[in-house]
């Protein structure tokens, strides 16, 4: 996309849409009882109907995105791999299986939209067996994609119907290729949004691409510090209605995988403030430390049954602290951050309406002194008209 | 014949790392490095991938001696690691210790060849004799 000032980018989340012409700002809560098209059109039409197809640019996570499970042979290398590759490629919902210990995997009820298999280096062969076939039988799913050893794509092809081979993402220095699986997943999230029949209509207003909202953010990170004084190493959190991205700058993790990408991208599903309060609301009452947070807020556990601003506010501030102490845990993530060197967090999405910075440095303080026992102090930048978004889409 | 090979924990030492890459690939094996800087689980993660015969650990500053501790409930969690030969080498106490002392501790923690302090060609002829008994030569 080019930057020019006549366009209209559009944002459908899971509970706002956002639209941003070179000028103004628009955003409205979304009806849940009304097809997305209909519903954006209803609210913006005239906005809408005064740009050109070709100058109307879309992103959207309102499709839910794409669920995923990796079957890979180790945590290190395979399995970690797919899942930078598949955050990175805008994929929500990520379930992991370690190959060898596949018979005590219970199998997932819902449909899987791709099931991504990878393993071994080219060199290696046989890294699977029966066991890996028979689960795969029982499998519900919509796409399947091996990544693995180019010695067993035969194999794969032998006992999986529809099975499509892509290079491995794993190279002879065991190291990471991204880009072969990285276009399929991309593609996959186009052809879901196609798909999905509250969705598609989006394409009868604009001739270019539908991308996911994430996939805007990242693009958008490398020249962040064009709008915001941003002091580096950064994350950033979006909390959202269903749930919660982080996009990190590499310097923040100690690891052995070595992409081009500056920014990598992990998300906490079913996290978020809208859709997925209930499950927020259990992760909070299963933290030790929520009850002093909400006394340091000066409220009470009551909050959680109550329906006002003040409550989503509370929520807003728990998602914050829950997102940090998930981050700080050795390998409770894939992935751990180094927390004590992040010099600012920047936040963007609904939250940035509703909370102030103090609102959100008391978290961060209290964070950083309970669980990391550190006067250690990011800033908190908010991204309040959505700049990083707009950023991000102009590209 | 592959080998993983890399330097264990947060030792940065670099040097016999390099040369241990060179001496393996001038004897004729296949080597994949992890470098510097390498968790314990990266290692035997890397011979899963890769299905190496040989997984040669290098420590220089002292770590191994807490790393080494942890080497045989790691291993039990993977369940197909008992053919590979394992080799551990360089400086594998703080400060001195009795070599007799530190070989029979290692060898407690699962390891089949370990030199402590010991010349790199020495420690790789080593090899060259276990696996030509084991048949994998
Ligand atoms: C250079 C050096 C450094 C450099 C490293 C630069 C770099 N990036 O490589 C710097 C200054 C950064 C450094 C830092 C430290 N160092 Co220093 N360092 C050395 C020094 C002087 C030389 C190491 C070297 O490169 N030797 C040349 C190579 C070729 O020899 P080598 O490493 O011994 O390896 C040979 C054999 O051991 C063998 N080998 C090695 N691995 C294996 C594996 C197998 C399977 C086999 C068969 C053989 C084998 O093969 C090699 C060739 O023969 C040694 C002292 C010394 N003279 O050995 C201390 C030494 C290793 N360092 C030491 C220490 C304590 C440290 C620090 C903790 C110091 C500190 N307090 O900060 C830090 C640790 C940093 C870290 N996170 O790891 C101690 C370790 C003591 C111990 N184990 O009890 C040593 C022994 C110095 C000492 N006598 O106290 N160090």
């Amino acid at each position: 996309m080019t930057a020019t000032d006549d366009k209209l980018l559009i944002d459908v989340g899971s509970t706002y849409f956002k639209l941003a012409t070179a000028n103004t700002i628009e955003q409205h809560f979304r009806d849940f009882n009304r097809d997305i098209f209909d519903d954006l059109m209803g609210k913006c039409g005239d906005t809408i109907d005064r740009f050109d197809k070709q100058d109307i640019h879309i992103c959207s996570s309102a499709n839910g995105g794409l669920s995923t499970l990796i079957i890979g042979v180790t945590n290190s290398f395979s399995l970690k791999y797919a899942t930078n590759i598949a955050f990175n490629s805008g994929i929500n919902i990520i379930d992991t299986i370690l190959y060898q210990n596949i018979e005590e995997y219970s199998l997932p009820s819902d449909l899987i939209d791709v099931v991504i298999i990878v393993g071994g280096v080219d060199s290696h062969a046989n890294l699977f067996s029966s066991a890996l076939y028979r689960y795969i039988e029982q499998l519900n799913y919509s796409n399947l994609v091996f990544v693995g050893s180019a010695l067993d794509a035969q194999q794969m092809r032998d006992n999986i119907d529809n099975v499509v081979v892509l290079p491995n993402i794993i190279d002879d220095r065991l190291h990471i290729v991204e880009e072969h699986l990285k276009e399929y997943l991309t593609n996959l999230y186009q052809q879901d949004i196609e798909g999905k029949e509250d969705i598609k209509h989006l394409y009868d207003i604009t001739a270019n691409q539908i991308y996911s909202t994430p996939f805007i953010v990242n693009r958008a990170l490398p020249t962040i510090e064009a709008k915001f004084p941003v002091a580096d190493p950064f994350i950033l959190l979006d909390i959202g209605g269903a749930t919660t991205d982080i996009h990190y700058s590499k310097d923040l993790v100690e690891d052995n995988i070595v992409t081009e990408n500056e920014y990598d991208r992990l998300v906490f599903k079913r996290l978020g403030v809208y859709k997925s309060k209930q499950s927020l609301i259990l992760a909070a009452q299963a933290n030790e430390f929520t009850y002093e947070l909400l006394t340091h807020l000066k409220v009470t556990e009551n909050i959680f049954h109550e329906q006002s601003d003040k409550a989503t506010k509370i929520l807003m501030q728990l998602a914050i602290f829950l997102v940090l102490c998930k981050m700080s845990h050795y390998r409770q993530s894939y992935i751990n951050l180094k927390l004590l060197a992040i010099n600012s967090i920047v936040f963007t999405g609904g939250i940035t309406k509703v909370l102030t910075v103090e609102d959100i440095e008391s978290i961060i303080v209290f964070f950083y002194r309970k669980i990391l026992t550190s006067d250690h102090k990011p800033v908190a930048i908010l991204d309040s008209d959505y700049g990083i978004w707009t950023l991000g889409a102009k590209v | 014949m592959k080998v993983v090979t890399g330097v264990v924990g947060n030792d940065i030492h670099v040097v016999a790392n390099r040369l241990i890459d060179l001496s393996l690939r001038a004897r004729g094996y296949e080597v994949f490095n992890l470098g510097v800087n390498t968790h314990l689980e990266e290692f035997f993660d890397a011979v899963v991938e890769t299905g190496a015969e040989v997984l040669m650990i290098s420590s220089l500053n002292g770590e191994a001696e807490g790393w080494g501790r942890e080497v045989p409930l790691l291993k039990s969690r993977y369940s197909n690691l008992d053919d590979v030969i394992m080799m551990i080498g360089g400086n594998l106490v703080v400060g001195s210790g009795n070599t007799e002392d530190i070989v029979a501790r290692y060898k407690k923690y699962g390891f089949d060849l370990v030199c402590h302090q010991m010349d790199l060609n020495t420690g790789l002829d080593m090899l060259q004799s276990l696996s030509e008994e084991r048949g994998i030569a």
